[in-house]
Parts: C-alpha cells; structure tokens; sequence
C-alpha cells in the first residue's frame, strides 16, 4: 500500500472545517475526527478500487549482448490480466550500473490488454547486469491510496569490454599486408615461408634471383634471356599465439581510471584481432588460481565474439595468482611451439618472483613475451619536483621505474621479451611487437 | 459487439499466460508471518496491566496523609479505625466543604494537612475557626506565623525515645512516640493564649503543640508519620493519633486541594488561544505523517550490485613517497632520484648498461664542460645535510640532465651550448 501526494493535500484540506467550526475545542475536534474519517473512507474505497499490481504477466524483449559505451533497449511487455484497468507506476529495477536512468514509467492498461515500457539501458560497467524485479504501483480512480507489489520478471543482458584498440587495427593490418609478398630484400629469415616466384623488377635484391626458376622459365618460353625470376616471400602461417591474462588481484589497480584488466583485454582482442587476421591461430586464457576464462580452437569473427564473450565476466579476483600452473595450463592448449604473450603487471621484484621462477618453463618452448601496464603518472610524478613533498614523491616514482626496469630486465635475461604501455599505448604496442616478431620469423 | 469480444478473448490469452509470481506478501500472508508478535505483544499488555493494578499503581495518584491512600505514605488505616469506632469520617477536599461538614454537624474534630502550602492567611484563620479543635499535621511557616504567632520550629527531635511528659490526655495514653521527626518550638506565647508542649526532644522543642484559645484547641503535631499508615503501629502513634482525631463522633478530615487556591492569576496562555488550534495541530501532525508515507515509501527493494574495487595503481607510490617524507630519507630520496638520472644519462651517452657511475660521471663532464669533481658532486659524492639541500640536489640533477640533453640534440645542441658553457672551456680542453 502506499499514498499519494493528494491524499496528504486532502488531510489538509481539512483545517478549513477545523477552524470553522472551531470556536470550542471540542467543535474542532469533532471536526478534525469527522474530515480523518471521511479522508480515511476515501482512501479505503479508492484502495479497493484500485486494479490488483499481482495480476500481471511479465514479458521481457532484451538483446543478450551490448558492447560496453552503446545503448540498448530493454522492452518490458505488462499484460492485465485483472478484470480492473490498471493505472500506475512501474518501476523495472535494473541494477545501477546498467545505465538505465529513471527506471519509472506510467502506464495505464485496460483489463485484459498489453502494453509495453521502454528503457534505455546505456551500461557504465563490463559484465552481467541483471534485472530481477518490477514494482508496479496501482493507483485508485481519485488516486488517494494505491496498491503496490513486486513480481518477478528477471533478466540480464551482457556487457562485453568495449574494445577501444580496434581503431588501431587498420594501420596494423595493412602493416601485416606489407610483410606479405615481400622479396628478401627486406626480410630473409628462416621462418619466413616462400610464397610464390614473379618476374624481376628493378630496385629486387639480385640474391633473390631464383636463377634454376630462371633458367626453367626461358627454357619453356620463346624469349631467352629477356626475363629473369625472383623468388618472393610471406610471413609464416599457422602459427600459434596463447594470450594468458592475469586475473589475480594486481590487475585491479586503476591505471588512468581503467582496471589494468580492462586493459589487458583491450590489448589481447587487438593482438588477437590482428593474429586471426595473419592467419595465426589465436588461444585465450585468463587465470589467477584457476581457469577464469578460456578460448580454444576458434577463428575468425567467432574468435572475437568468443573472447569478449568470455571477457565479459571476468572481474579481477583479490588472490594472488597462482604462475607454477601456467606452463601446464599452456601446455593444455597446444603442444606445438607458440608465442606465448603474459598479459600481467610488472611490478615489485618481490611480487614478480613467482612469475620469473616459471619463465624457464616457458622461454624453453616457447616465444614469450610479457605485456605489462605501467602507470603514466609515475613518469609524470618523477618530473615534479618544485617543493620538498613532491622531490620525495619524485624520488618514490623514480624508485617505482627502477623497480619496472629491474623486473623487466630479469625477465628478459630469462629470455623473454618486455612491452610495457600505458593504457592507451599498450595495445597498439603488442601489436607492433608482434609483427616484429612475425616479420623477423620468431613464431 | 466486437470490442468486449476480443476483450474476453485477450483476457482469456493473458490467463493462460502465467502471471508474474508477487514476492511482495499479500495483506492475508503479512498478517499470518506477523500473527506471533501481535499475540507476543497482546499478551505482553495484558501482563502489564494486570501487573499494573496488582501493584496499585493508581494509589500513588492520592496525596500523602489521605484518609483513602493505602500507601506507606497515606492514612487510610486511621481512618478506617475511627470508623469503626463510631466516628463520623467526612473527607473535605476544598475549605468550602469543609465548612459545610463543619456547619451540619454539632461538634466536630477537624484534621487538616496542607502539603503544598495551597491555603492563604485568611484561609488558614477561617479553617482554625471551623472547628472546637483542629488538628494539624507538619504545620508549615505560613500556618505557624497565622494560627501561632511567635512559635518556631525546631529541628530533628534527638530524645530517643519520645515521651509524654505533658496532661494532654491522649499524649498520657500514647506514652511514647517514634523517635526522630520534627519538633516545634512554642516560643513566647500572647497573653490570652496558653501553650503546651509534649514529647519534648530537648532545648525546649516538643513534637505536639497544643494551644487552647476561647475559640478552641489547636494542636500542632509535627510529625507527619505519626498518621501514616507506614509509622502507626510503632511506639505508641495509634494512640496520639486516635486520641486526638477521635475525640468527638465527627472527624472532618480536609486535605486541601488546587481547587482551595482562589486567584490563579493572569489567564494562561492555553486558555487565550483559540479552540482551534490543538486540532489544527494535530491535523498538520496527520498531514505530515502522511506527507511521510507518501515521500518515505519505497518503490519496491533495492537492487544489490556487487561493485569492483578501487585501487589507483599510484597508491604505492604516493605511500613510498610519504614515507620517505616522515623519516626524512634525504639521502635515500636523493640517491634514487641519482639512479634514475645515471642510467638516463648512460643511456643517452650510449654507454652500456654495465657502465660504472665513475665511467658515466667522466662522460657527462667531458659532454657538459663542467669540472668532474662538481659533476661527481651532483651524481654520487654530495650528501644532502637538510631539506633544502634535497630539493637543490633535485634541482641541479634535472638541470644537468636537461644540460646533457641539450648538448647532445644536433642543431639546438651547438646554438644554446655556446655562451653558457663558455666559461668552462678550459676544462673540456684538459
């Protein structure tokens, strides 16, 4: 049950026959007992009147997924099944975080009719955002009292990770195209696979010249000696990329008011991205203690969807993660030799240990590279130094670099390599790491 | 004819549709999960006031020395013994009953405790001429200075035990009192009045105080327990009291009340204001009550969320750098901030990473112009004695990087070098 504005105006009202009829005490209070009751009759009858907020069938219309920053609408269908016309509020109680504003919306529906409420969700948060409940108030026809319940009608959308870095994958793309069909003059490695043999244009490197291909042509050809072959080359394909997010409790730091997981899954949907596209097989695995998300075996866009699908879930846990078990958590996924890209704060020496003391494992199978989010402001803070406080802080940030830089050069002595970025420039940078490591054939 | 046709038909559809499970109860259900408490609480009033009446508590509503009070404090017994007696009780409540009382029957006793002081001189003069004897209990100033002029009071009784020692009769009877309660003294007494003290308590202080005049006797009895139901089986209280309250077949017994004050003074501010307003108030009260309800009803539960937490990566940092600050880490602080700028300086003077400080010191002397010793100073050797030296120390290693910096840029390297590194040629050319 609840009351409305009017019913309090009502009982106010009632000072006009209070005080007109109040030359004695007891004219008054009579007065005053006689306006309460006939207020209290009103409301009574207007309550019973009121079309009953439990006879109502809930239907829901949601899209199951929305990419974090854009809107969807959430469609509550309210059918009356009552023999009263309802007229009311209705609040549809999603969780704060799925954006949906002000949740409240009048309707009015006759007995047996369908009528539906529409609300705009803009979610402000990666994730599941449930909704469970709707409270629908039901006014009377002089809308004094109403009544009011809350039925069950659940639902939940999901909030994938925004994936900001796309906007870098064109250039990296065509930056990957550059490497395909390049003649040695650039690149000759050995993992560089040959790809085809074309006629000789000037400005090709002479040690290219396939010359048995040469001869092969003009001895079929009518023309001798007017062409001469090259050979050219593409990047390897078919290799395989593990991306490995730590979930443990460093990654939920805010860097530059990001989570650094949000990060890492920024960075590793773009490295991602990118591998599919060069034709590289791409797993996904974010672990702390145990297996918190996991992308085996897909490709192309199912790849993509799969991860943020995945991704969308994940929060980071406060547990320390736990490294002994990632080489064989690596292992699960392939047995063939992979780039293996560590997705995890370079921090402290003291909290990196666990993860140096398992880097031989893997540098031993594989190409390792450790992707890390570092923090801009202590760069920033290392530069300020006007006053006493901020030399000391200066001092703090300038120690923090050392640390990152200690850390990073034990990791690359165990023979793996280092990206460090801030949140914005660590996704392009993995990126062009790895088609460094593509382009000079490390896969 | 179609309209209440699909009507039906649409109601029929959404009844076979399952309707939306309420989690709110229902009024019936509310009731049935809140059926313990109501009975738990009935029952707990029905003890309390069952509780209440056994204990008496609407005695305590009857003033001290009452002839209806069942209290340690009233007098009940006494009276009650008196009726049986054969004495006529008359309980007064105001003077003018009193007066009546006294009026319609032909010789009576009059007994008159005023607590609160509520009777006037004049009053107090009327009530002693009531009566061929009165009787009063704890007398206060105003009725000692009135009825007894040049009587005073005197303190705490310190014989123990009280005796008579007087012709009194009923004080003969009663022999002894309780001990302790209060005495007056008689005082110089005018010269148609006599005065006789009983149970004296010493330096000429008596607990009862007769004085007989032509219109009567007056007898003061200082001690109020000597009535109450409390105190009036000890010593020989029972007796006093009988004796003097019984002496004739009416006893008026005249407690005197609010309704005896005669001038209540200017009107109160409740009886100028309107009639009106108290129910206008408690109407505003209703309507703020529903205002309330109407404002303070929530729309349904809340919705639960569980949100990350907020760590700013930075938090470590700023500790650090705190902590450095409260234990004054000077020369910790400045050597950081060396071994940030030595390997920058290494850095860009493309030396290796296994460089010394010593090799990296000679280079950016060598880079800068600068004397070692001053670059040495500023690298490795200067310990800073205070806070001002740190932020110097800061200051001048920023400045020699931004030196070495400048110096090594192609272009702008060889414009700015020149004029300030001019005086120190000389060494450079060492």
């Amino acid at each position: 049950m609840a009351l409305t504005g009017r019913f309090a105006a009502l009982l106010g009202l009632g000072l006009v026959p209070v005080i007109l009829f109040g030359g004695t005490t007891l004219g008054a209070a009579v007065a005053l007992g006689l306006w309460v009751l006939l207020a209290v009759i009103l409301g009574l009858v207007d309550l019973v009147l009121a079309a009953s907020p439990r006879r109502l069938v809930l239907e829901r219309l949601l899209p199951a997924r929305v990419r974090l920053g854009e809107s969807v609408a959430s469609e509550l269908f309210l059918t009356n099944s009552g023999s009263r016309r309802l007229r009311g509020i209705v609040r549809d109680a999603w969780q704060p975080s799925a954006g949906a504003g002000d949740n409240r919306s009048a309707v009015d529906i006759p007995a047996g009719e369908r009528r539906g409420v529409t609300l705009q969700l803009t979610p402000s948060r990666r994730g599941e955002r449930r909704v469970a409940e709707v409270t629908v108030r039901s006014f009377g026809p002089l809308r004094l009292w109403a009544r009011q319940a809350t039925l069950h009608a659940p639902g939940h959308i999901r909030v994938l990770p925004p994936f900001h870095a796309r906007k870098h994958l064109p250039s990296r793309i065509a930056r990957l195209k550059e490497l395909d069909g390049r003649t040695s003059t650039l690149v000759r490695g050995q993992g560089t696979e040959f790809d085809s043999l074309r006629e000789y244009v000037r400005g090709d490197d002479v040690r290219s010249i396939d010359w048995r291909a040469t001869a092969r042509h003009n001895g079929s050809a009518d023309n001798p000696g007017q062409r001469v072959m090259v050979r050219t080359w593409r990047p390897e394909r078919d290799r395989r990329v593990v991306v490995v997010v730590d979930s443990g409790r460093t990654s939920a730091a805010r860097v530059d008011d990001e989570p650094r997981l949000d990060t890492a899954f920024e960075a590793s949907l773009l490295l991602a991205a990118l591998a599919s596209r060069a034709g590289d097989h791409v797993d996904f695995l974010a672990y702390d203690r145990r297996v918190r998300g996991r992308v085996h075996g897909a490709q192309g866009a199912e790849l993509l969807a799969r991860m943020v699908d995945a991704m969308a879930l994940i929060e980071p846990e406060l547990i320390e993660t736990d490294w002994t078990a990632v080489p064989a958590q690596v292992r699960a996924l392939t047995s063939q030799r992979a780039l293996v890209v560590l997705v995890t704060p370079v921090d402290a020496p003291g909290a990196s240990a666990a993860l140096l003391s398992v880097l031989p494992q893997l540098t031993a199978r594989h190409t390792v590279l450790v992707a890390s989010v570092t923090d801009p402001e202590l760069s920033r803070a290392a530069g300020e130094r006007s006053s006493l406080d901020e030399v000391y802080r200066a001092a703090a940030a300038e120690r923090a670099m050392l640390d990152i830089a200690r850390v990073s050069a034990a990791i690359r002595r165990q023979g793996a390599e280092v990206v460090t970025g801030s949140p914005a420039d660590l996704p392009p940078a993995l990126a062009d790491r790895y088609i460094a490591l593509k382009a000079a054939g490390r896969l | 004819m179609t309209p209440p046709g699909t009507a039906a038909r649409a109601r029929a559809a959404a009844e076979t549709a399952r309707e939306a499970p309420a989690l709110t109860p229902t009024l019936r259900g509310a009731g049935r999960a809140a059926r313990f408490w109501v009975v738990a609480g009935l029952i707990a009033l029905v003890v309390a006031v069952i509780a209440a009446y056994v204990a008496g508590a609407g005695a305590s509503l009857q003033p001290a020395l009452s002839a209806k009070s069942s209290t340690p404090a009233g007098s009940r017994a006494l009276a009650e013994v008196l009726r049986e007696q054969g004495v006529r009780v008359i309980v007064a409540d105001t003077l003018t009953e009193a007066e009546d009382a006294a009026a319609a029957s032909a010789d009576p006793t009059l007994f008159s405790y005023d607590a609160n002081g509520y009777l006037t001189a004049g009053q107090l003069r009327d009530l002693a001429r009531l009566a061929p004897r009165t009787v009063i209990a704890a007398p206060d100033f105003l009725t000692l200075h009135t009825l007894a002029p040049g009587m005073g009071f005197g303190g705490v009784s310190s014989a123990d035990p009280l005796e008579a020692r007087c012709d009194l009769p009923a004080a003969r009877r009663a022999g002894t009192l309780s001990s302790g309660g209060d005495t007056l003294r008689p005082g110089d007494a005018p010269g148609d009045v006599t005065r006789t003290g009983c149970f004296p308590g010493g330096d000429g202080t008596f607990s009862v105080v007769t004085q007989a005049t032509d219109a009567g006797m007056l007898t003061f009895v200082a001690p109020a327990e000597v009535f109450q139901n409390g105190h009036i089986t000890a010593e020989g209280n029972a007796a006093l009291a009988l004796g003097l309250l019984g002496a004739s077949d009416t006893l008026i017994w005249y407690l005197p009340t609010l309704a005896d004050v005669v001038d209540p003074g200017p009107p109160s501010i409740g009886e100028l204001t309107p009639g009106w307003v108290t129910p206008a108030l408690v109407l505003l009260a209703l309507v703020a009550l529903a205002a309330a309800v109407w404002r303070g009803r929530r729309f349904g539960p809340l919705v639960a969320e569980n949100l990350p937490v907020t760590v700013k990566a930075g938090e470590t940092m700023e500790g650090r750098g705190r902590l450095y600050a409260r234990s004054s880490a000077r020369l910790r602080a400045v050597d950081t901030l060396r071994v940030g700028s030595v390997s920058r300086l290494a850095n860009r003077l493309g030396l290796p990473r296994t460089a010394t400080v010593d090799e990296v010191a000679v280079q950016v002397a060598a880079v800068c112009a600068r004397p070692l010793p001053d670059v040495r100073a500023i690298l490795v050797d200067a310990v800073p004695a205070g806070d001002r030296d740190v932020v110097r120390l800061s200051d001048r290693l920023a400045e020699l990087e931004r030196d070495v910096k400048r110096r090594l840029e192609p272009g702008r390297g060889d414009a700015s070098a020149g004029p300030p590194g001019a005086p120190n040629r000389p060494d450079t050319e060492e």
